[in-house]
């Protein structure tokens, strides 16, 4: 054979219906044999139009549609959304409401990673075994949802000036029980991954994002900290008493797939740390102030932002003085790190581009909302 | 602790910069004239007391008499945010100036308000409906989008004539 087989671009659709896109998602990647030449992303499948939607309802209506935003983090959701209206209406939320959000919003970082690591373990070919493990430790997560809120994935128990009700009683010592296994968990796949060869062949070198694109792309959480910059709004815009807690920011040196992997599994660990200090440090008292029930904040405009799993989420929020936002505006963290899709994916191959996708951890609800 | 910029700050700092530039200042934002808009923005990006090389947000509102883009900038080294913002007037065909030379981020939230309140942003690379299909009747995001008869409102209420009843109340979660 030697003759030089000839190959032209053609356009291949990657989804809407696969499980490498993590949702109804479709990639148009035109491909030149193996090597993708151009992806462009085509979203809006599951758009609800949830910005309009928030329009008419009061403030606390609200709180049930950010659960169903990034359904994977409905906690995270919920608290930046109160936390916006806190800041445009002027409520304060006593110490135990705090600590109580933060135990929340870390168990939810711990599960939603759990989810990011296990599933792009999955796409690197690692099947099935990773996600099981992580997906056995996520499930002790959701029971402990469960019980405090009633619900496992969309929880709406975030409230305004505060949470819902106050947390069980065998809350903490279920808490604690999980402390331990997870820990044991993110060492067995780091030990089951991060050394492997085929999974380094696989995430190493995959989807580099320089530095400088990172912060030009306005990209957030782990995607920003795996190329190596030191950025977390717990750290440097403290809310819910972050300075309280002692924990490390952990950074990736290449920005490839693999570091933004390793990033997240340290995240986690981070997350049991600040359980551990929130539980130890729990404050008696109220576990939220009286708000009135048709709430009007004063005529303004607030943006409150979180650092949620998936990186800074931001709610802008206008007020006209009535019961309803005049405007509601998230800034979806999936989005945006997945506005650089074409350049983590052209120039490698069609599995590359699968694995490149797998290490943004998209949610598409949050994305069209 | 972030640092969130005043109007009067950002403001001043832009008008040390562009002179001419401010249109109008508010107590949390600073409003840009739509004409040297880009001119200002990347000043305050490669100025090194601003340093704003984060575009954290981008979103539009609906005023009734006016739109707002409104930009939320910052800076990952200084550790500071301020917000922007732009009018257009113009609701037949408005427009302003797009700043994805400056950030690439700006792109798709560029993008999706385009796609929501049907502004357009001159010089963007790709402007085109990204969550809503071409040929989508309407802005959804704009004020006057299904807008009701009699002051209703959709979603709380019943769209008017499917209701026997003469007039439910706009507002009834009072």
């Amino acid at each position: 054979m030697s003759e030089i087989v000839q190959s032209e671009p053609f356009v291949m659709n990657i989804g809407p219906q696969h499980p490498s896109t993590h949702g109804v998602f479709r990639v148009k990647a035109t491909v030149d044999g193996e090597q993708v030449v151009d992806a462009e992303m085509v979203i809006g499948y599951l758009h609800r139009s949830m910005e309009k939607l928030a329009e008419e309802r009061t403030y606390t209506q609200n709180i049930p549609f950010t659960d169903r935003t990034d359904y994977l983090s409905s906690m995270s959701n919920n608290l930046g959304y109160c936390l916006a209206v806190e800041k445009l209406a002027g409520i304060d939320v006593p110490p135990r409401g705090q600590a109580i959000r933060v135990i929340m919003a870390e168990l939810q970082r711990l599960a939603s990673h759990c989810m990011g690591a296990g599933a792009f373990a999955n796409d690197t070919g690692a099947w099935q075994t990773p996600i099981m493990w992580f997906m056995r430790e996520r499930e002790k997560i959701l029971d402990i949802f469960e019980l405090t809120s009633g619900a496992r994935l969309t929880c709406n128990y975030m409230r305004i000036g505060g949470v819902a009700f106050e947390i069980p009683e065998d809350f903490e010592e279920q808490v604690r029980a999980l402390i331990g296994p997870m820990r044991e968990t993110i060492a067995d796949g780091e030990g089951l991954l991060s050394g492997n060869e085929i999974f380094l062949v696989r995430a190493r070198n995959v989807a580099v994002i320089p530095p400088e694109l990172a912060i030009n792309a306005s990209l957030s959480g782990p995607m920003l900290r795996g190329s190596g910059i030191a950025w977390d709004i717990r750290k440097a815009d403290p809310y819910c008493g972050y300075e309280q807690y002692d924990f490390e920011i952990p950074i990736g040196y290449q920005g490839d797939a693999y570091d933004r992997f390793i990033v997240r599994l340290e995240e986690m660990r981070q997350s049991l740390r600040i359980i551990e200090q929130a539980l130890d440090g729990l404050p008696g008292g109220p576990h939220s102030t009286e708000v009135p029930l048709s709430l009007r904040p004063p005529a303004g405009e607030a943006y409150a932002r979180i650092e949620s799993p998936r990186g800074e989420l931001g709610y802008y929020l206008v007020s006209d003085e009535g019961p309803s936002p005049y405007r509601f505006h998230i800034r979806p963290p999936s989005l945006i790190n997945l506005s650089v899709l074409k350049e983590m994916t052209v120039g490698g191959s069609i599995a590359d581009a699968i694995v490149a996708l797998g290490s943004i951890d998209i949610v598409v609800g949050e994305i069209d909302r | 602790m972030t640092r969130w910029w005043s109007g009067e700050e950002l403001a001043a700092e832009a008008e040390r910069l562009v002179p001419g530039s401010v249109s109008k200042i508010s107590a949390t934002a600073c409003i840009f004239k739509a004409e040297n808009l880009v001119q200002v923005l990347s000043a305050l990006r490669d100025n090194p007391a601003t340093n704003f090389a984060h575009l954290s947000n981008l979103c539009g509102v609906d005023q009734w008499d006016r739109f707002e883009v409104v930009y939320h900038l910052q800076s990952l080294e200084m550790n500071q945010i301020a917000c922007a913002k732009v009018e257009v007037q113009d609701r037949e065909e408005p427009s302003v100036p797009s700043v994805v030379s400056i950030w690439q981020g700006a792109w798709i939230q560029e993008s999706e308000t385009y796609d929501l309140f049907g502004i357009r942003f001159e010089g963007h690379p790709n402007l085109q409906r990204i969550l809503l299909w071409d040929g989508y009747p309407g802005y959804p995001l704009r004020k006057d989008f299904l807008s009701m008869p009699g002051g209703l409102q959709p979603g709380l209420n019943e769209f008017a004539g499917t209701s026997a009843k003469p007039e439910p109340p706009v507002r009834p979660v009072e």
